[in-house]
């Protein structure tokens, strides 16, 4: 019963990423812990509450501002041209269908948290990803695009001033890297927080690909913690 | 020996953790270190492509001018200042050039100067808007006549040995200037007096302080920072 759930180039794609990703966020903490604060030389800056405060050294990567840039300005071609790949192949291949926003994604997407929240009683009927899931992975590429282009604007604010500009100038342009970063962030942590949470079966299907959609959380009635195990280790609640 | 799944759970947990802990806050593994090099070629060829004599910095409309704020930075363990001693204070320009010179402060502003409010790119993510009052290294690779063979220029200093070389073409720009003027007054000692080089399309590190020589060059010298292991051409 077992499916063929992800193209090798989605999950090579994937645990590329996942590499890639960390060692820039990672390189770009340390990068940042150089100067933790936003603000020009002589001025303040609005918005953000921790101007002056390193992030802790362990959650950083490259040891020093000088090894953490080579880090960066090397894992940055990594992850521009995996993330062209992965766009490209989604595209050609047919899969953006499961992974851009349908009519109604607005009540879907409520209709998935009410039933999460346990204010709704059965899965919504889905295909191969809830409403929540199909928003987060449309708009990941989008927050990614941002980020590789706050990056570029603040990595050349000479040469490609107009790129800068784009983006209210060299502080802001730090600003919204940083920002897109933690968008980044904090939807991995989300999606990492799921994946054990409601469907841990979707793990071997990033590895070797297959998927048994009897153990999907749709057919589990699963909402986080809960019907974990597939259905036939549970006894007959008459609630599935 | 035999161990029971919640030995098996706390011995692997602590394996893993200390794995990645210890991979944290590390330079990476060691096999890298040539590919960070090789991806570190690669990217001065695309700066190199990227540059554009046309493009220049501007300085947003409201940013207030660093002043005091604007930190001060030499290696020297006290400010570098210039001992008339050892006569007075010269820069002297030679090289691959036809009529080497030494100037004197007095000779610079004799020159014609420029004034050019721009902002400093600092490598640790800061910036500060400055004016600076100067000659623009281009009318002073005219003056001596500086050859066609000479594709690098070293910046030397009296600031214990610092030096920078860049490539021509970021030197050759319009806002790379020789200044003696800083915010409308002559450069005190903190930020570089009696001349320093600036300019806004490279990273501060590259702009030496304390100048004593300028020298136009076939090869590329190196300089101080990247000899700590800061990227040489640290282009903006």
């Amino acid at each position: 019963m077992d499916k063929l759930r992800h193209h090798w180039i989605v999950r090579l794609t994937h645990w590329i990423n996942v590499v890639a990703l960390t060692i820039m966020v990672g390189s770009g903490l340390r990068i940042f812990n150089a100067y933790p604060r936003f603000a020009r030389r002589g001025e303040t800056f609005c918005c953000y509450p921790w101007e002056g405060h390193a992030i802790p050294p362990n959650l950083t990567f490259g040891a020093w501002l000088g090894g953490a840039r080579h880090w960066h300005f090397a894992m940055m071609w990594v992850l521009v041209v995996n993330g062209l790949v992965y766009v490209g192949f989604v595209f050609l291949h047919g899969e953006w269908r499961d992974l851009v926003p349908r009519r109604g994604f607005f009540r879907d997407s409520l209709e998935m948290l009410k039933f999460y929240l346990f204010a709704r009683r059965d899965h919504p009927i889905q295909g191969k990803h809830n409403a929540l899931q199909r928003g987060t992975y449309f708009v990941l590429p989008w927050v990614g695009l941002l980020a590789v282009l706050t990056g570029i604007a603040i990595w050349k604010p000479v040469q490609l001033a107009p790129l800068t500009d784009l983006f209210g100038g060299y502080v802001w342009a730090r600003y919204w890297h940083f920002i897109s970063m933690m968008l980044l962030v904090v939807l991995s942590f989300v999606h990492i927080f799921m994946v054990f949470a409601v469907d841990p079966y979707s793990l071997r299907s990033i590895i070797t690909g297959k998927y048994n959609p009897e153990n999907s959380p749709e057919e589990r009635n699963a909402r986080p913690f809960y019907h974990l195990l597939p259905n036939r280790f549970r006894k007959s609640e008459g609630d599935a | 020996m035999t161990i029971d799944r919640r030995q098996f759970i706390t011995i692997t947990g602590a394996a893993i953790s200390t794995a990645i802990l210890a991979s944290c806050d590390s330079r990476g593994p060691k096999g890298a270190q040539k590919l960070l090099k090789y991806a570190e070629r690669k990217n001065e060829v695309v700066e190199r492509a990227l540059f554009r004599h046309r493009a220049m910095d501007f300085t947003p409309a409201g940013a207030k001018f660093a002043g005091a704020a604007l930190p001060s930075y030499f290696i020297s363990k006290t400010v570098p200042v210039w001992n008339n001693a050892n006569g007075p204070w010269t820069l002297e320009i030679g090289g691959l050039v036809d009529k080497p010179v030494k100037l004197s402060l007095q000779n610079l502003m004799d020159l014609p100067r420029t004034h050019q409010r721009v902002n400093h790119y600092c490598v640790e993510g800061w910036t500060a808007v400055e004016q600076w009052t100067g000659v623009r290294l281009r009318d002073l690779a005219k003056l001596v006549g500086a050859r066609h063979e000479a594709q690098y220029v070293d910046f030397e200093s009296f600031d214990d040995g610092y030096h920078e070389s860049w490539d021509i073409d970021s030197a050759m720009h319009v806002q790379s200037v020789v200044a003696y003027g800083l915010d409308g007054h002559l450069l005190g000692p903190a930020h570089g007096a009696p001349a320093r080089f600036y300019s806004p399309v490279k990273l501060g590190y590259k702009n030496t302080k304390y100048l004593t020589r300028i020298m136009f060059l076939p090869n590329n010298t190196g300089g101080y920072w990247s000899d700590q292991g800061y990227e040489w051409y640290g282009g903006v």
